[in-house]
């Protein structure tokens, strides 16, 4: 077995991985070894039935968020250029925007560019459930290496395996009791509340009093909303 | 070296699953037959760089309470390896576990087989576990589809070669294939093809927190079509009511 060189500084980071600060020095070092100049962690989580983005971590000036928009910013991440892991990266190039199926207007195309994002990659990243991705930028296409890009998706992927509670804690909630989760999932299989109330051995009242409150957590306007919503958050 | 060369381009038309530019969104999918076979092959291809003996590739049960791995297919396709049949035994429910939450791979080996896989441990990120099965050594890979679909890849073998560099090629190669397998799995996938433009929105604005009313307004349609709508779209999904219906269409990427 050959060791290989030196490790990087991203790898002798490995096991330590504990805290919020830790990821963002994780992803400082990420970008620098890819060849990128801006990083930027987004979960997306689905809130009143649109996509919001919540930024974990990120080195973009304040002003391009405000300015970009946190909806801008979850359509970007999702947008058909990101890739999982295991496709080839593909970047989103500002000068070339505008051909992309309308994802964003000639506008906030230049604002990209202006902004230092000429270049944007957005990858993928498989933690659970969750829908996270980590967008790579550099302000003059060709500088980011995609080999390096392939290599830094998994290494993203396994950093933020060692930290699901930071995750948890800035992504998606899961506002449900157990005994809620359970039914939702069994009215998610098409059963009624009293085969639901058959299978967990309670009355079919309780059953409906569950579903009640898991609507009203979700501020939810029916069961399938409420459903919906559970799904998309990954929760059942 | 031209079976070398053969390979590689096998593999980078097996890898085409997104046009670059394209229109295709997430959960939208090309319609690349693979079969099983061909990533069978595939999965030898990475065995063999790695100079694992055995394979096994998993899919992880998406129901809470019955964590248990699902075997597709492993090194002695068409038949079963006794391995893998020991794996998606009794004892895989923490690996279940690991496997929905992290994608750090594990290894493990036996004490029975002798210095056998000491390599990963000094590898990054790569964690030890308790033998997957009595004997062995291997190490085992958590992959994801887009979907929400989970699985594993394990390679088994006493000599099993793994750097730093290649972990990454490795498994991002894992990835790319239990996406094609995911895509190709049976069941649902042919009929849902059927399933019309204008049923997905109204599954889409019930899912939204529509009323069938509420549909019928935005879409300028009647109340009976509507439901019509949503009554097509349930029997396409094989649901039995709109609400699964709606959890199907969620949960196969019809609708985000």
């Amino acid at each position: 077995m050959t060791a290989s060189a030196a490790p990087l500084p991203s790898e002798t980071a490995a096991t330590r991985l504990a805290s919020r600060g830790d990821v963002t020095g994780f992803l400082m070092e990420l970008a620098a070894e890819v060849g990128a100049e801006s990083y930027m962690l987004v979960a997306i989580v689905h809130d009143q039935a649109r996509d919001d983005a919540r930024i974990v971590a990120s080195n973009w000036i304040f002003d391009a968020v405000e300015l970009i928009g946190r909806r801008l910013v979850a359509a970007l991440a999702q947008g058909s250029f990101a890739t999982a892991p295991g496709i080839r990266p593909q970047p989103l190039l500002a000068a070339h925007a505008a051909d992309m199926d309308g994802l964003l207007t000639g506008e906030e195309t230049k604002l990209l560019d202006v902004l230092g994002h000429g270049e944007l990659y957005s990858l993928r990243l498989n933690v659970g459930r969750q829908r996270l991705f980590v967008l790579f930028s550099s302000p003059e296409p060709g500088r980011i290496e995609r080999e390096a890009l392939t290599r830094g998706q998994m290494k993203c992927c396994y950093a933020l395996s060692q930290v699901p509670e930071l995750l948890a804690a800035s992504a998606a909630q899961d506002p449900l009791s157990d005994r809620e989760r359970e039914c939702l999932f069994w009215v998610s299989e098409g059963k009624t509340s009293d085969e639901v109330a058959l299978i967990l051995g309670v009355s079919a009242n309780t059953v409906n009093g569950y579903i009640t409150h898991a609507i009203q957590k979700f501020s939810a306007s029916n069961r399938a909303m409420a459903i919906a919503t559970a799904i998309r958050s990954g929760i059942i | 070296m031209k079976q070398a060369q053969a390979r590689e381009v096998a593999e980078a038309l097996f890898n085409q699953q997104h046009s670059p530019f394209g229109g295709f969104g997430l959960g939208s999918q090309t319609h690349h037959a693979v079969t099983i076979p061909d990533a069978v092959r595939r999965c030898r291809w990475i065995a063999m760089d790695i100079k694992a003996t055995g394979f096994a590739l998993f899919f992880v049960g998406p129901s809470a309470e019955r964590a248990r791995l699902v075997p597709c297919f492993d090194s002695d396709y068409p038949s079963v390896a006794l391995a893998t049949k020991l794996m998606s035994g009794a004892n895989s429910e923490d690996i279940v576990r690991h496997a929905r939450v992290s994608t750090g791979p594990l290894w493990w080996a036996d004490d029975a087989v002798a210095g056998a896989a000491a390599g990963f441990a000094d590898l990054a990120w790569v964690e030890r576990t308790v033998p997957l099965a009595p004997g062995s050594a291997g190490i085992a890979f958590p992959v994801h589809a887009e979907r929400g679909q989970c699985g594993l890849v394990v390679f088994l073998g006493s000599e099993m070669v793994l750097s730093q560099e290649a972990l990454y090629e490795i498994h991002t190669r894992c990835f790319s294939l239990f996406s094609a397998v995911a895509r190709m799995r049976p069941g649902e996938a042919g009929r849902v093809g059927s399933i019309t433009k204008r049923e997905l929105e109204c599954l889409k604005l019930t899912a939204n927190g529509c009323t069938s009313e509420d549909i019928a307004r935005q879409l300028k349609l009647s109340v009976h079509t509507a439901n019509q709508y949503l009554t097509q779209s349930a029997q396409k999904l094989n649901a039995v009511s709109r609400t699964q219906a709606v959890a199907k269409a969620l949960r196969l990427g019809l609708i985000e």
